[in-house]
């Protein structure tokens, strides 16, 4: 950081004053949801219903986990959101990564058609087409199988194009040499490629990581069967189909909460390790070309 | 043709690729085009019918109301979420202590981490009447009575806006933050040789360093507002559903709750067909290929 003129005159103080307490001020509207959701989370039933600031548990107890995760049975729903997100990031981190690879092959006929392909895939929101992927889906018989979940955004033209300028910068020599060596594409991809782009492949596998984690609508259209609920439908109907009475007892908000702790934590537990990974990915993503 | 075959084994790895697109991006694309132009039947054939299922949308009142709602939530959220990331990134700009930057800057990204689900989730709990903290700190600070957010509708609107901007503020300001320090700093010396004080230094040498990136964000942005659905379908509730329902909310409830195929899937190419129109406006707008 450039040091700006020292702080001379009583204007700059002023500033410097007022404007580290607007951050404070905006720091706390972030931190305090967690703090408040945290400290519900681990309050007992009775305590967590009682209006308060709270900020920290008043009466610790661990009731709203157990009563989340084996009586309301998040365990289920947790296995099928690990299980969707670790396939589907592998997949997905494989297949990017090849057709990265791919595309930065020099003289290849139809790489230009191949990119448009790619880029065009990009142009379309998801969204606008839920009813026809619903549809395929549907005659596929992929309904109700966690094997839709783990194809919904298998492949996206954003995690290609961010591949492909990871890989832009292995040196093509290396490429060429190991050819006349004899071998193949798909050894040089693995041996040599894959090794070169470390950083790459990790922006991708966390962003993909984050958002399969997270994945919502997909799982709302394919799935109806309780038993294959991921994470984030199992808690959108803990927490909000606000009927907070289920056959036999009330779900009390150290209950709802507990749910959010569990979806938030692999997250939180994350994210200090890979904060760098993923200002980088963002930076190469939102390059305009 | 010999070229081709040099590179056969380049073709076969893009190949499940592009067989991925094929089944899964332009079959429905395609699809979905023919669907919208057919009256949809499970069972025997499917008659065309012309742009029926264009007018039974654009005829339906309901359709306005969730594309008037588009547009208000949609565009509060561009507004309020174009301004903040930059007031944050030129406030922190100003900050001396490094670890304070850090410690901020890691903090405010944290909501864009989680999913719709759980910030919604939080927020419902958070903004209830009876026991959520923000009318308990609203108490604390002498109101009268406790402000049900989530179902009065004069509140829900900005309850949309305002969380939204929350979660993708910190987000949005980490490019702008990137654009911020990549400035060549002989601008700055320039600008206090001249005499500049710190405000015209922001005002002259920051600010229209960081317009290109403004304008990805607007990009960005403009194309997210028609695709608004995961919020909206985690914070709405029957109260409010006149003032919050979206387009996506529309067509996810024409197709799938009231399996009207036809409808729902001319709705869905409406937005697509108005997402490439605002992209090329927007475009022409913003002068985006310049610069």
């Amino acid at each position: 950081m450039l040091d700006k003129y020292p702080h001379s005159g009583w204007a700059s103080r002023l500033f410097d004053t007022i404007n580290t307490v607007f951050l404070l001020l905006l720091i706390a509207t972030m931190i305090v949801p967690f703090l408040n959701t945290f400290a519900l989370a681990f309050s007992t039933n009775f305590a967590s219903m009682q209006p308060g600031i709270v900020l920290w548990p008043k009466e610790f107890s661990v009731e709203g986990f157990s009563t989340v995760w084996n009586r309301m049975q998040l365990y289920m729903p947790f296995t099928n959101n690990v299980i969707v997100t670790l396939v589907g990031t592998a997949g997905h981190l494989i297949l990017c990564a090849m057709a990265g690879y791919v595309l930065v092959q020099q003289g290849l006929p139809g790489k230009k058609l191949m990119v448009s392909l790619i880029m065009l895939t990009m142009m379309v929101p998801g969204e606008a087409i839920m009813i026809p992927l619903y549809i395929v889906n549907k005659e596929l018989g992929l309904l109700n199988t966690l094997t839709a979940l783990i194809i919904s955004g298998l492949v996206s033209g954003f995690s290609i194009l961010l591949m492909r300028n990871f890989f832009l910068t292995v040196p093509s020599e290396m490429n060429e040499s190991a050819r006349i060596d004899g071998a193949g594409d798909f050894r040089i991809f693995v041996t040599m490629y894959l090794p070169l782009a470390k950083a790459g492949l990790a922006t991708v596998a966390l962003f993909e990581f984050v958002s399969r984690w997270n994945q919502f609508t997909p799982a709302l259209l394919y799935i109806n069967n309780h038993a294959k609920y991921t994470l984030q439908i199992a808690l959108k109907s803990l927490i909000i189909d606000t009927d907070a009475t289920s056959s036999n007892f009330i779900i009390t908000t150290n209950v709802r909460m507990a749910g959010i702790v569990i979806a938030l934590l692999p997250l939180v537990i994350i994210y200090p390790y890979v904060q760098k990974y993923f200002v980088k990915g963002i930076m190469v993503g939102a390059n305009k070309e | 043709m010999k070229a081709v075959w040099k590179f056969k084994s380049l073709y076969i790895m893009m190949l499940p690729i592009m067989a991925y697109f094929l089944i899964f991006s332009y079959y429905p694309l395609v699809r979905g085009f023919m669907i919208s132009f057919q009256e949809f039947r499970l069972i025997g054939n499917r008659p065309f019918v012309g742009f029926d299922n264009y007018l039974a949308v654009l005829r339906d009142s309901s359709f306005w109301d969730t594309l008037q709602n588009t547009l208000i939530i949609g565009g509060g959220t561009l507004v309020v979420g174009f301004v903040m990331p930059i007031v944050l990134a030129l406030s922190l700009n100003e900050v001396f202590s490094t670890w304070f930057k850090k410690v901020t800057q890691m903090i405010v990204y944290l909501p864009h981490l989680f999913s719709w689900v759980v910030v919604g989730g939080m927020w419902i709990l958070m903004l209830s009447p009876d026991t959520g903290i923000v009318n308990q700190i609203l108490k604390l600070a002498g109101a009268a009575k406790p402000i049900g957010f989530m179902s009065s509708s004069d509140y829900i609107r900005w309850v949309m806006v305002l969380t939204a901007v929350w979660k993708e503020m910190g987000f949005t300001c980490i490019l702008y933050l990137a654009a911020i320090v990549s400035i060549n700093p002989s601008l700055y010396e320039a600008a206090r040789i001249d005499g500049a004080n710190r405000w015209q230094q922001v005002k002259y040498v920051t600010l229209p360093s960081l317009v290109s990136t403004m304008k990805v964000v607007i990009m960005l942005n403009v194309l997210s507002i028609l695709r608004m659905f995961d919020q909206i379908f985690v914070m709405r509730n029957g109260a409010v559903a006149n003032k919050v329902d979206v387009i996506m909310m529309y067509t996810y409830q024409k197709g799938i709750l009231e399996f009207k195929i036809g409808t729902a899937t001319a709705a869905g190419f409406l937005v697509i067909f108005a997402t490439l129109i605002i992209t090329f406006v927007t475009r022409a707008i913003i002068r985006y290929d310049e610069g």
